[in-house]
């Protein structure tokens, strides 16, 4: 008989001790990794949210604009240094962009905003503001009206729990509103009908219009239509007033963005802000975005920089949204590491258990002939098999959540919406796909393993054969 | 032929306060082919005798030389490849493997001396018919009686062909009839291959049956007769 076979015979001898301690293994590896996903799923989702609708991967900067991000750290792009960043095998183009702050209004409120002018065709090579271009959206009055119509019952209830909310495509809003197959024929004319809008997006000819947030929209009451007033300060203290009509409402995943952003073209911002020529920044994009390639492109660009100017990638330009997720995912790991505790103590009472229980079998073995260290492989491989079976079932079981929740990201609403608003983030918890992080959390439980084993090991090895017999 | 020779062997316990001489100068052989019993009250010394016997413990003075080997020179390890090779062992309390049939605790130890699978099943198979358990062999420990255990344990420790078996009580936690039948069997081995058996023992059934009986008191021999029971 195999070793591995005696083992794997050994571990279904008390199987309600085997299944216990399997099962505690699998919860905690499924919970780490729902846990983990979750976790890394918002943080990617955030930077990505950061770097695709507002930093980019990289920016051309004023050394002092990180410190003091206002006009006068602005600078004239020429295009020589254009063209040889643009040379860069890495890079594939460079959008200037002027950002500054104003107070717009429309009606009777006012609100401080965040200019932002850009060249939208040149953008969207980068960017995808774009795609954040507002479709449907459930206002005070469009859910009434909704609400009058004939809906089937899910849907209608889930009208009012959505209200206030806005969607970019029609896919999102049939799978929030839980809209099936055979009621979208009926149901759809009537979205159309109430709570559809006619949002576009800028072109570069699109002088005297803005985009802006939805946040800013809902707070300002202003609509695809209405006038925004934008007033501030220009370049050296030159003061700013321009009117804008709203062409589009743009749904901004970060909500502090979406409820100040108001974006022009270029040329109308450095009208606006009397700064001819000038941008505070350019957006670098790239096709390669890995970390390691990134570097090294911000290296090779940094040497072909004017005095005065730097290269920053969106960790330099995000340390903040960096910071706070690095203390979140430490508050993660340090749950999981509880976790994991709870986990070790169980298994090491199973060994405890187990060792104490067939001590006299031990020495029995040993007595007719079984070396320690081939004993010792048969208990090791059969704590291996206990953690395995965990480790499997843990991966498995977590395998369809992690990619259902990747697939159909969880969303908040109510009160757990506004605490993550009030953050600044957006109240979407998607799920990170298996990544190496599903590798460490198996590496995990194989230390604790290995601890478990190396104990039982240390007991065999110091088996003493008389007393065992007796015991 | 001598299989083993006990040259003035002394074990002591040192316990808290008191020092033990579980045996106490003991000088003894054994031939080929012994039936031996080693009788005594309890705290003679017959198991600790025994174990030093059986390479299990180490004595604190004298010397074992078994089929050749000084039992004191060897390492741990070089002492549990001893036992596997030349050592039977058969317990008060069975000692079988719980999760293997009876079939694969009979040639456990000969997995363990890497015999030919066939060779293994074949010799298996032999045992298993000379303790009359040929037809519970796909058994399980915990689907057997105690005696039908016992007679398993016995077929394991001779399966091998060791130089000679040592047995713990074999009969203490079994019936008349068990205990009767499980000496039947081993006399028979003890005659048809010539093993050598010694015993340790209170068990009356057994002294009755042994051809040689050896009496130890405060760890001492104190008398070491043959009997004219032939088997």
């Amino acid at each position: 008989m195999k070793n591995y076979q005696l083992a794997w015979r050994n571990l279904w001898r008390n199987k309600r001790r085997t299944l216990i301690t399997a099962a505690s293994v699998f919860f905690a590896v499924f919970f780490a990794l729902v846990m983990r996903s979750f976790q890394l799923g918002t943080y990617e989702k955030m930077y990505r949210d950061v770097i695709e609708s507002y930093s980019g991967y990289l920016q051309l900067q004023h050394s002092d604009y990180l410190d003091e991000s206002n006009l006068d750290n602005g600078f004239v792009l020429e295009q020589p240094l254009t063209d040889i960043i643009e040379s860069d095998p890495n890079v594939t183009g460079v959008i200037p962009k002027l950002e500054s702050f104003a107070l717009a209004a429309s009606g009777s409120r006012t609100q401080g905003v965040m200019v932002i002018g850009m060249d939208p065709d040149n953008e969207q090579k980068t960017l995808n503001i774009k795609n954040r271009l507002i479709k449907y959206r459930l206002t005070p009055d469009a859910t009434e009206a909704l609400k009058e119509e004939k809906l089937p019952a899910r849907t209608a209830k889930l009208v009012d729990v959505f209200s206030g909310e806005a969607w970019t495509d029609e896919k999102s809003l049939i799978s929030d509103l839980g809209i099936s197959d055979d009621d979208s024929a009926a149901v759809m004319p009537l979205f159309r009908k109430h709570a559809s809008l006619d949002s576009r997006y800028l072109t570069s000819a699109d002088s005297g219009s803005a985009v802006i947030g939805y946040g800013l929209s809902r707070y300002l009451s202003a609509d695809v239509g209405d006038t925004l007033v934008v007033m501030g300060q220009g370049y050296h203290g030159v003061s700013a007033a321009g009117l804008f009509v709203i062409k589009g409402i743009v749904s901004m995943p970060n909500p502090e963005i979406d409820n100040a952003f108001v974006y022009i073209t270029l040329a109308d911002a450095q009208y606006l802000y009397a700064a001819s020529g000038m941008v505070t920044s350019a957006i670098i994009s790239i096709s390669d975005t890995d970390d390691k390639e990134l570097l090294q492109t911000q290296q090779r660009l940094a040497a072909s920089c004017n005095s005065g100017l730097v290269i920053r990638n969106w960790k330099e330009m995000n340390a903040l949204l960096l910071n706070q997720m690095e203390a979140d995912n430490k508050s993660g790991a340090i749950m999981i590491g509880i976790l994991y505790l709870v986990i070790a103590f169980g298994v090491f009472g199973t060994v405890l258990m187990m060792m104490a229980e067939r001590r006299r079998e031990f020495g029995m073995l040993v007595s007719i002939g079984m070396q320690k260290r081939k004993l010792a492989g048969i208990v090791g491989m059969e704590m291996l098999f206990i953690g395995l079976l965990g480790v499997v079932a843990g991966v498995a079981a977590s395998l369809p959540v992690v990619y259902y929740g990747y697939a159909r990201p969880l969303r908040f609403t109510g009160e757990m919406a506004k605490m993550y608003e009030e953050y600044g983030f957006e109240p979407v918890m998607p799920m990170l796909l298996p990544d190496t992080y599903y590798l460490w959390q198996a590496v995990i439980v194989l230390l604790i393993l290995l601890i478990a084993i190396t104990f039982s090991v240390r007991r065999i090895f110091k088996l003493n054969i008389i007393n065992a017999l007796r015991a | 032929m001598k299989v083993v020779e006990i040259n003035d062997v002394f074990k002591t316990y040192h316990d808290t306060e008191v020092e033990v001489k579980a045996v106490n100068g003991v000088t003894l052989s054994f031939e080929r082919g012994d039936f031996a019993v080693i009788v005594g009250p309890s705290g003679s010394g017959k198991t600790t005798l025994l174990n030093l016997i059986g390479g299990l413990d180490q004595p604190t003075a004298g010397e074992i030389i078994v089929a050749g080997h000084r039992l004191s020179e060897l390492k741990p390890s070089e002492l549990i490849d001893f036992r596997m090779e030349h050592v039977g062992f058969v317990f008060q309390s069975y000692n079988l493997i719980p999760v293997l049939t009876a079939s694969e605790n009979v040639g456990f130890i000969m997995s363990l001396q890497k015999w030919p699978k066939e060779k293994r099943i074949a010799r298996t198979d032999e045992m298993l018919q000379s303790v009359g358990l040929a037809d519970r062999h796909k058994s399980r420990p915990a689907q057997l009686s105690g005696g039908q255990q016992q007679r398993v344990a016995v077929a394991r420790a001779l399966a091998p062909r060791p130089e000679f078996i040592l047995a713990d009580e074999p009969t203490a936690n079994l019936d008349t009839k068990s205990a009767e039948t499980l000496l039947d069997i081993m006399e028979k081995l003890n005659r048809e291959e010539e093993m050598t058996f010694i015993f340790s023992t209170h068990d009356a059934r057994v002294v009755k049956r042994a051809r040689r009986v050896i009496t130890l008191e405060d760890g001492k021999v104190v008398s070491d007769e043959r009997t004219n029971h032939n088997s």
